[in-house]
């Protein structure tokens, strides 16, 4: 909706802007025809509308005229709804209601947007004295509730509707101009407003024919939850005789009088107030329906129908499938229009390639494969069959390009694969122990004592109305059953030993209170907190400035040297690689594509990706070079291409190459190696 | 904390000074001679001059608004045209009653609200998610007043378990007061509970999605703990904003309440006084109301700090 007007010579760029608004508002009436409960709110209010404007037509009789033999009859008959306490008929006293409070609506509201809009569009685009006095003076009205604005109206104006929905209109039109002031705030900043400037457009066009349509979307979805309350404190208001006056039918008013009658006919005070409430909440659910249908991305946040889907889907099965790799167009919670191949691929046969040569193996995993529901269409494979070791005290690196389902895998061997994701073959064996078929509750036990991870964005991994006392304490109290006390001195401890000057005093200050280099120290801390014999560190130093980065890497090699830990190093970051890892497994695509000793991985690397992820790594031998990259990028899981995944970005492929899958034998998944490694060290790049 | 209360405490008096110079102007300024609105049809012209001079409306603009400043600073925001009693006075008589049915129509909108707004975070997607969904949406579009209706024909005046209407002070008998307040708190509090489990459950499903939920569960912390032991209290962040507008809301909202229930509180007072035309009183009432209001956004911030520290100075 703020898609910049390119400015071409000569060109109009108001004209289109035009055109690209009304595809916009065809999408948006596209989407509202697609929710069926929108549709009903619009059936209805038609029916209430046409009530509105022609109340005659619906109402077999003259809501005034009085029947006194058949006074407060129940509903049956002649009256369908039964008869008040002078016998009028209730179901035609119900259709010219409807007149009085849909009028008292949209007068209202209609008022208010047309003097809350340009009022906002003139402070908001003007700024300065205009925008502070007029705000202050919106604080003082948002200051006194509504309702007693509208008394002090009708006191003054004296009783009637009109005067009362006066009142109502103007705080909704005060409502009107802040919601218009701030959208105005966040658009001037864009790019085709200082275009319409430099065109010379003028203020009015500026601020009527290009701002306003790119505000409008929350102003709709405001008019229809107010339409609803105007006619909610126009019942109000009747029901307590400062509305509508005698020759006039109101719903409040009806209901006024049931209060009187109402233990004589208990029906009576039914109706209207089935009436208010229906019509208010069609207003409601409209507005609702607007807001989903102008969403600029559709819904916002795990909505209803994807993760809900009518099961039920607990929250914790879905943990926080965001905290790894930047979103992008491969993330695979984004639901792919096509259905994921699950592509079968034979478990990669020769041990050889994964082991860690000597070293006794802590972590074993095997042909593990995450995926996630895709539609009516099955599963989508986000990790396919990866396998790799990691031996005691070893630090080995997980690297690749965002989307290639690192995170993916280090969240399954923690059992933190979010819903509605799932592990959906392999194993994973931690110091012998199986993982991967365990409950929550027993994965509790693991993490933290055997497990500890830190994640990319220290602060966001710290719950920030707490001091870090809190969730630092919290494993050392859960698993290793420290007093209150005796927590926080370990908890002082281990903010020392990470680096944390002060740490006895930080303990009580807040995640906001620290930089992004201590806040990390302090998530390692709480990772640390049980030893764990496995550390995995997602992207730990990417969200951190370069000396900040090193310094937290320091850390972590100090401590795995202190506790004889493992680490699994999750990066893109080939530099981090190289400083810390002993040992490198390459990803692309869901797979592992080359496994290697760092320094063999960085001197000889084997498979095309890799020789490319290093040359579009910057070197300090070669400065002012321009950096190459590599063409294309990774295909999300939905489009994996047949045979290599690698090969239709590879400058080294051949036919063979697309034809069928790439088994990883020791180490490599390509079918050129030989000829690729023969190349690169002779010096040849593709 | 103590600072955060003094200065929020002292940006207060501008405000109030501009509301009761707004108020003034609101009422001055409109195109109708208030002297006649009070008069009446009938009064002569001779009636409405001597009126007018009596009611100090015949002196300059100016005058006026100092005076009625001056006053309003020495707590003196004019005087009922009918019963002679001072606004000021004649408002904090109601208040406390008004001020137990808002307090026990927010109880009930938090017993309700809270628990059904974290039930439903916790099983999104659920059967018991959605009813709890369309039960809100369902509250927040009923009128507190016709639910007041329905209420007492139901439990007063059928089955005869609370008093059809009336108020009975604490002290003359505390279970009859307490009978007497379950039906209005019970009808007013209800769209509240709507707004606030709504509101509970959009802030408590966003904070479930958090890094430093994922960050918890990686450290091995029960869900339970998590919940009640982090998620809980950050979800109450957004919650507080949403429970300090409704507490506006229900104090007006109670304006209306008291009419079925027949309860003499604060809207009964400005009720009679908007349809008598007792312009003194409605101008004071609202400057009064006004005042009211901004000591419950006062206190909002206060507890805004309590649960958030980044708002606090340091």
């Amino acid at each position: 909706m703020t898609d910049p007007v390119a400015v071409a010579p000569g060109g109009a760029p108001a004209a289109a802007a035009d055109r690209a608004g009304s595809r916009q508002w065809r999408m948006v009436l596209g989407r509202l025809a697609r929710q069926p409960v929108t549709l009903c709110c619009l059936l209805y209010l038609a029916v209430v509308g046409l009530a509105a404007v022609a109340p005659g037509w619906l109402a077999p009789h003259d809501p005034w005229e009085v029947d006194l033999p058949n006074r407060l009859a129940g509903p049956g008959g002649e009256h369908w709804l039964g008869t008040d306490e002078l016998g009028r008929d209730q179901f035609s006293r119900l259709v010219f209601g409807a007149q009085v409070a849909i009028r008292a609506s949209f007068q209202s509201v209609t008022l208010a947007l047309l003097v809350g809009i340009p009022v906002g569009l003139f402070i908001g685009y003007l700024g300065g004295w205009w925008d502070r006095v007029t705000m202050r003076l919106i604080d003082i009205v948002a200051a006194i509730p509504t309702l007693l604005f509208a008394f002090a109206i009708i006191a003054l104006l004296g009783r009637g509707l009109t005067n009362a929905m006066l009142a109502i209109s103007m705080v909704f039109a005060i409502n009107f101009a802040r919601i218009t002031r701030g959208g105005v705030l966040v658009e001037r900043e864009q790019p085709y407003v200082d275009a319409g400037r430099v065109l010379g457009l003028s203020r009015r066009r500026m601020m009527f024919g290009q701002i306003l349509p790119n505000v409008a979307a929350p102003l709709v979805v405001q008019a229809s939850i107010f339409l609803g309350i105007a006619l909610l404190f126009e019942a109000m208001l009747s029901f307590l005789g400062l509305g509508v006056q005698t020759g006039q039918v109101s719903w409040g008013q009806m209901l006024d009088d049931a209060r009187v009658f109402s233990a004589e006919q208990p029906l009576l005070p039914v109706f209207p107030g089935v009436a208010i409430t229906l019509t208010v909440l069609m207003f409601n659910l409209l507005g609702d329906g607007l807001r989903d249908a102008l969403g600029r991305q559709g819904s916002a946040g795990p909505p209803w129908g994807r993760d809900g889907r009518g099961s039920r889907t607990r929250w914790w099965r879905r943990g926080a499938g965001r905290s790894g790799e930047p979103a992008g167009p491969s993330e695979p919670d984004d639901d792919g229009d096509q259905a994921g191949r699950a592509q079968a691929e034979p478990a990669d046969q020769r041990v050889g390639a994964w082991t860690t040569g000597g070293v006794r193996s802590l972590l074993e995993v095997r042909d593990l494969r995450v995926a996630f529901p895709a539609g009516s269409q099955g599963l989508m494979t986000v990790v396919d069959g990866v396998s790799f070791d990691i031996g005691d005290g070893e630090i080995f690196g997980l690297v690749g390009e965002s989307g290639c389902g690192k995170t993916q895998t280090s969240l399954a061997i923690a059992g933190l694969v979010p819903v509605p994701g799932q592990i959906s073959g392999g194993t994973v064996r931690l110091a012998g122990r199986e993982l991967t078929g365990l409950s929550d509750r027993e994965m509790e036990t693991v993490r933290g004592p055997d497990v500890g991870m830190i994640f990319q964005d220290p602060l966001a991994a710290l719950s920030p109305v707490h001091p870090v006392r809190r969730q630092l304490t919290e494993p050392l109290r859960r698993h290793l059953g420290l007093s209150r006390a005796a927590a926080a001195d370990r908890a002082a401890e281990l903010l020392d030993l990470v680096g944390v000057p002060d740490a006895r005093r930080r303990l009580d200050d807040y995640p906001f209170q620290f930089s992004g280099g201590m806040a990390q120290r302090v998530v390692i801390a709480t990772a640390l907190a049980c030893e764990p014999k496995l550390l995995i560190a997602d992207e730990p130093t990417t969200a951190l400035d370069v000396t900040i980065q090193s310094q937290v890497l320091d850390v972590l090699l100090d401590l795995r040297d202190r506790f004889e830990m493992s680490i699994m190093m999750i990066t893109h970051d080939l530099g981090v690689v190289a400083d810390v890892c002993d040992r490198v497994a390459v990803m692309y695509a869901g797979q592992i594509v080359e496994t290697a000793p760092v320094e063999q991985l960085f001197t000889t690397p084997r498979h095309p990706y890799t020789a490319d992820l290093l040359r579009a790594t910057p070197h300090p031998d070669q400065p002012g070079d321009r950096l190459p990259s590599i063409p294309g990028t990774v295909p999300s899981p939905d489009s994996w291409p047949a045979g290599c995944r690698f090969q239709p970005r590879c400058s080294y492929a051949v036919e063979a190459c697309g034809e069928q899958a790439v088994p990883l034998v020791d180490g490599i998944r390509c079918l050129r190696h030989q000829d690729v490694a023969d190349m690169l060290s002779a010096g040849v790049y593709r | 904390m103590g600072k955060l209360l003094l200065t929020r405490l002292a940006s207060l008096v501008p405000l109030l000074f501009l509301v009761a110079v707004f108020v003034f102007f609101l009422i001055t300024l409109m195109p109708v001679d208030p002297v006649r609105q009070i008069a009446g049809e009938g009064a002569s012209p001779e009636q409405l001059e001597a009126l007018r001079t009596e009611l100090g409306y015949d002196r300059a603009l100016p005058v006026q608004l100092l005076s009625w400043l001056g006053n309003a600073v020495q707590g003196d925001l004019g005087t009922s045209l009918f019963t002679q009693r001072g606004v000021v006075e004649s408002v904090l008589e109601r208040l406390p009653v008004t001020a137990q049915l808002v307090g026990g129509a927010m109880l009930i909108a938090l017993l309700i609200g809270l628990p059904a707004g974290v039930y439903s975070a916790l099983r999104a997607g659920s059967l018991a998610d959605r009813a709890m969904t369309a039960l809100a949406s369902l509250g927040l579009a009923m009128p507190g007043f016709w639910l007041a209706l329905l209420l007492v024909l139901m439990f007063a005046v059928w089955l005869g378990w609370f008093p059809v209407i009336g108020y009975t002070p604490f002290g003359d008998d505390p279970v009859q007061w307490a009978r007497g307040l379950v039906l209005p708190c019970l009808a007013l509090g209800v769209s509240s509970a709507a707004v606030i489990a709504r509101q509970t459950r959009s802030a408590m499903r966003d904070v479930l999605q958090s890094n430093y939920v994922q960050a918890l569960r990686a450290t091995g912390t029960p869900r339970r703990r998590i919940v009640y032991g982090y998620a809980l209290r950050n979800a109450m962040v957004p919650v507080l904003t949403v429970i300090g507008w409704e507490l506006t809301v229900l104090l007006a909202v109670s304006f209306v309440i008291e009419r079925v229930f027949g309860i003499a509180g604060t809207g009964t007072l400005l009720i009679d006084a908007v349809v008598r035309n007792d312009i003194p009183m409605v101008q004071g009432g609202v400057v009064l109301i006004a005042c009211i209001v901004v000591v419950i956004n006062l206190s909002v911030d206060v507890g805004y700090g309590l649960l958030n520290p980044k708002v606090r100075p340091q």
